[in-house]
């Protein structure tokens, strides 16, 4: 079965309202980290241009899921999947919702506070201006620390499988066995996550999670013990001992 | 709405690949396109439309089964291709 994508790009015209540029010409930001949806990413000449005639540099990255250079996934919530290597001192989200712009804020999580930045949204769409931060995701970033920590002091742990091929992760999730051999691991296949599910499973003491690495984070407060993403699990203790913006909370 | 879903496109593809199943799937910002997407499809091309109703969180997330009903084509809108990687 042959599978075609169309991205729906946004026909409307695509440039910084009044509001966003004089944020950042206010906060004398200098070089701000260009991002987008997929909807967006490929008409950022005007933004660009403008952001340029302002005396303000741009950098931006191929993040290693996407198609095209610009574009950022809800799943670039780990921020060395945006493979940015210049400095900036803020970030430009182009687009609508806030999904897309989350993942920015998810990907500082681990970040010492000096290194962690703002993420400034336009929304070419309502010509709107929306400043989002570390803050927005307080609530959940306590409890998945709370969860790090049961991880770290569970001995019988759910891991969450997706049968989605574009998402499974089954073999590395395994790995756990290997890093944690004094815990023992039970794993779960499901499509979308069931969370009715979750409670029939009561000898579980904490969740790991290996489908869509959003799921351990937007959904956290839906898991009653508790989830983790696979990739933080592995490097649980490392995590939690960080100078970092989660622990600082 | 303001966004291009490039109708014509996809009009094109489904008649040159001679699909006569043809399965749509939508963000959910999409989905209330979706009678006029099939509509027009069905008009163009002659070839029956399912619509799925589950999500569609990104091109990471295509559905599963699809292939087992016969479906020739599966058309996604609102994402690009997606390129997995071995863990995150």
């Amino acid at each position: 079965m042959k599978v075609l994508f169309f991205d729906a790009p946004y026909f409307g015209k695509v440039e910084l309202a009044k509001k966003t540029l004089e944020y950042i010409l206010k906060k004398k930001y200098k070089i701000i980290a260009l991002y987008a949806s997929v909807q967006f990413c490929n008409q950022l000449d005007v933004v660009k241009k403008q952001l340029e005639a302002a005396g303000i540099a741009w950098v931006t990255s191929k993040a290693d899921r996407t198609h095209v250079t610009s574009q950022v996934l809800g799943c670039d919530n780990y921020h060395s999947s945006l493979n940015l290597k210049a400095q900036a001192d803020a970030y430009l989200y182009v687009g609508d919702g806030k999904f897309h712009p989350l993942a920015l804020v998810y990907g500082q999580k681990d970040l010492s506070k000096d290194e962690v930045k703002e993420i400034i949204c336009n929304d070419p769409i309502e010509k709107k201006f929306e400043l989002l931060d570390i803050l927005h995701i307080k609530t959940i970033l306590k409890k998945y620390k709370g969860s790090l920590l049961k991880f770290l002091n569970a001995t019988t742990v759910g891991v969450l499988i997706t049968v989605k091929p574009g998402q499974e992760q089954m073999k590395p999730s395994f790995y756990l066995e290997k890093k944690f051999p004094n815990k023992k691991f039970y794993y779960f296949l499901d499509n979308v996550v069931s969370f009715d599910q979750l409670e029939n499973f009561p000898f579980v003491k904490v969740w790991v999670n290996t489908t869509c690495p959003r799921v351990g984070f937007d959904d956290q407060l839906k898991f009653e013990k508790g989830v983790i993403n696979l990739n933080d699990a592995l490097e649980a203790e490392a995590i939690l001992g960080k100078d970092s913006a989660m622990n600082g909370l | 709405m303001g966004y291009d879903l490039e109708l014509s496109k996809v009009v094109q593809e489904i008649t040159k690949s001679k699909g006569k199943l043809v399965c749509i799937q939508l963000p959910d910002g999409l989905k209330p396109q979706a009678m006029m997407i099939v509509d027009t499809i069905q008009a163009e091309t002659g070839a029956r439309v399912l619509i799925w109703l589950g999500s569609n969180f990104g091109a990471c997330d295509i559905p599963l089964g699809v292939k087992n009903l016969g479906v020739d084509l599966m058309i996604c809108w609102g994402h690009n291709p997606f390129h997995k990687k071995v863990g995150w």
